[in-house]
């Protein structure tokens, strides 16, 4: 148990010191999501082990400049900042500028600094602003809001020297390659904001090349191309939607609507790979048109691209709730990888000194570090296949045995005759269906009446093995909006055998759709070990005929009789 | 080994050649290790990544090794099959401080095992757990116990610990090498 717990962003493997050895970077969450730590492994062992200030939303490695020694910086998105290491040392704090503050709020709170208004006229202005104002208010604000009136006059007192701030959040960030797709060109820094918008940073002096916005918050980038000479970029946003925008756009040209939230966006040449909530992969084209799908057997829990640079392959991974990582080239599934817990991030590359290796994350904080062979070549191995293999199932057909052709048989023959009796005994059995009814009909021994005046459901539970009983009368009120006021409830039985204390009682006003238990204590008294039948009769006050009535068989009392 | 054959060692009479293949992952100290085992004059200051391969001389008290020394790069591990036939043994050198690719050495071996030209002779394999000086290394029990060198049974095979730099360990597995061949030639 290596104690990791993060995601596919969170992972990063760079050659840190410039030896050829690589290693990996991670932004650890804690066992609890609440201890963020930079974790630094060598191998199989944790070199380094810092606290970080925030929880890390997501971390890159990126060549901040053309000096030597082209050692690749590490930086790392937690909160309004992002965090650069240089050689694994803090070496730069880049914060988001801050967003323009509401002149309405901005005017309130000078007011307040001059003791021209009192806390609650503030709040209540504040309250307007809030629900009007096109600029959502300032966490400060937002925080006197939530206070209780006695906390008020201190907080004001305390925070009202200050300037209000409106800041917001890093979500999502990824590298874009400045001038030169070389693997060792300088990169620039990707940031989705929670204020709906992608920043463009300089690598050198982290200054903000461009900003776009976006209709919604971005949760995953994915870039192509160079930011000086064309690019494009998607980003999978919290709406199920995808947008791409190209270098000269402030505002997404394409879009791709999903039927689903997405989990995961990966980039393979020139197509995007989405993966939704549904349990599936989505191959979109950079122009949002759909060219397939492919159903997973779980839920996606990561995807992450998997590229083999000696054989030219890019492939996607998706680590599935089953504990499976699946290995998809296209529509084509090239490889499954079991593991023994499922799997909440993965990330492919240069790992130690080896090209080819594949550390994933569990969910429990394990890690699993997988080196794929020299001699390996993924293949389509034949993973889809076409109909159920066994052919071997057939239709369930009954035989007929020499019985049924003697009754054919005899069917052909006296035909008539067993038609005309049939009939006749249908008839009698007509009547005699509809006397029984009748005959419970007036005495009411149905337990669900479908008067239209009085809709009433029962029911009777026996619960325990006796001497003692607990008799449940489950009663319900069967119309759309008419509660029924003045029932009663009597049992009926054998005083000699059963002893209830209380044989009669009201039931309460049933509301329409409700069912209510009324439960009762039934004492066998027979040390004999009889059984017998105890009636229920519910009845409408002022009326002696019951509207309906449940039987109870009571059962056997397994216990001596009660004294 | 008898008095006139070390007689003749260090006379320098009489030295056979041996063929000799050093395999091994990339950074093991396959290099460091021949470069050790040269007289003191010849050895080179400087050990760069080999690149595709290199052939050394050393000798020993009575042979004369002459050393194909491969690179050890992933991209260049195909091109040690061409040099199977040639060699009359193998010095496998392991990093025994990386622990990470314990594994892809053992699967090197296995492939290195299986290979047509290898399977069926019975030429000695000499083991360096390489790098014992690094306080992560682990010993060499350990390294032939994660490469199953147990399922080794058909050839001889030695693993000894050593210190490229210091050249610790490397004379006692050279002497056990120049043992079995002549064991082999006799």
């Amino acid at each position: 148990m290596a104690n990791v717990h993060t995601f596919s962003s969170c992972l990063a493997l760079a050659d840190f010191h410039g030896d050829g050895e690589y290693k990996l970077a991670v932004g650890d969450l804690g066992p609890d999501g609440r201890q963020p730590r930079l974790k630094v492994l060598k191998g199989i062992t944790l070199v380094s082990h810092k606290v970080l200030p925030a929880l890390p939303a997501a971390a890159v490695t990126f060549l901040m400049g053309p000096h030597e020694p082209r050692t690749p910086a590490l930086a790392i998105a937690s909160g309004p900042c992002v965090y650069v290491y240089k050689n694994l040392k803090p070496y730069f704090k880049f914060s988001l500028p801050l967003l323009p503050a509401n002149p309405l709020e901005q005017d309130l709170w000078n007011q307040a600094k001059e003791d021209q208004i009192d806390p609650l006229t503030l709040k209540e202005m504040l309250e307007g602003i809030r629900e009007k104002a096109e600029v959502p208010l300032s966490v400060q604000s937002l925080r006197f809001l939530q206070l209780e009136l006695s906390e008020m006059e201190a907080f004001v007192n305390q925070h009202k020297s200050k300037s209000i701030r409106r800041q917001t959040v890093i979500t999502t960030m990824t590298t874009l390659k400045k001038s030169l797709a070389d693997e060792d060109a300088m990169s620039c820094l990707v940031l989705g904001t929670e204020n709906k918008e992608l920043l463009v940073l300089d690598p050198e002096a982290f200054t903000v090349l461009t900003k776009m916005s976006l209709p919604s918050v971005p949760v995953f980038l994915e870039v192509s191309g160079q930011f000086d000479v064309e690019f494009r970029l998607a980003a999978a946003c919290r709406n199920g939607s995808i947008y791409i925008l190209r270098r000269d756009s402030k505002r997404p040209k394409y879009c791709i609507e999903l039927s689903a939230q997405p989990v995961g966006l990966v980039r393979v040449h020139k197509v995007l790979v989405v993966g939704s909530n549904q349990d599936s992969l989505h191959g979109f084209t950079y122009k949002g048109k759909r060219l397939w799908t492919v159903q997973m057997p779980a839920t996606i829990l990561a995807m992450n691209l998997l590229e083999q640079r000696s054989r030219g392959l890019q492939a996607v991974m998706a680590a599935l709730a089953n504990e499976e990582v699946r290995i998809y080239h296209n529509k084509a599934l090239l490889d499954v990888i079991r593991t023994p817990e499922a799997v909440t991030s993965l990330c492919f590359g240069r790992f130690g000194r080896e090209d080819n290796t594949l550390i994933m994350t569990t969910l429990g904080g394990g890690l699993i570090i997988k080196i794929l062979k020299r001699t390996a070549v993924f293949a389509e191995g034949g993973g889809e296949a076409g109909p159920p293999a066994n052919h071997a199932v057939k239709l369930n057909m009954p035989r007929k045995s020499r019985f049924y052709v003697d009754q054919t048989l005899r069917e052909r023959e006296a035909g008539t005759a067993m038609h005309r009796t049939f009939q006749a005994d249908l008839y009698l059995l007509r009547l005699r269906v509809a006397r029984a009814y009748v005959q419970a009909l007036e005495s009411s021994l149905s337990p669900v009446s479908l008067t239209a005046r009085e809709p009433l459901k029962l029911h009777a539970v026996v619960q325990g093995l006796g001497p003692t009983f607990k008799l449940t009368l489950h009663l319900q009120n069967t119309s759309t909006a008419r509660p029924i006021l003045g029932l009663v409830v009597c049992f009926l039985y054998n005083e000699v055998l059963y002893a209830l204390p209380r044989a009669f009682f009201k039931v309460p006003l049933l509301v329409p759709g409700l069912n209510y238990p009324l439960e009762t204590f039934v004492k066998s008294l027979s040390d004999k070990g009889i059984s017998d039948i105890i009636k229920v009769l519910v009845l409408r006050e002022g009326q002696s005929m019951p509207l309906l009535s449940a039987h109870i068989n009571m059962p056997m009392s397994e216990g001596l009789a009660a004294s | 080994m008898g008095l006139l054959d070390r007689l003749s060692g260090l006379l320098g009479l009489r030295k056979k050649e041996v063929h000799v293949l050093c395999l091994g992952l990339d950074n093991s100290g396959k290099t460091t290790i021949i470069n050790k085992l040269k007289p003191s004059n010849a050895q080179s200051q400087d050990i760069v990544p080999t690149i595709g391969f290199s052939i050394q001389k050393f000798k020993s008290s009575s042979l004369s090794f002459t050393v194909f020394d491969m690179s050890g790069q992933g991209r260049y591990r195909n091109l040690w099959e061409h040099y199977y036939k040639e060699g009359q043994a193998i010095i496998f050198v392991i990093d025994s401080s990386d622990k990470l690719r314990m594994v892809v050495a053992k699967e090197e071996l296995h492939t290195l095992l299986n290979h047509p030209d290898i399977k069926h002779r019975r030429i000695p394999i000499l083991f360096f757990a390489n790098k014992m000086d690094l306080r992560d290394a682990v010993t060499s029990v350990k390294v032939s116990q994660w490469l199953c060198l147990e399922d080794i049974k058909d050839k001889p095979w030695h693993i000894c610990a050593s210190d490229a730099i210091k050249g610790e360990g490397l004379q006692e597995g050279v002497d056990w090498l120049q043992d079995q061949i002549q064991a082999v030639k006799t």
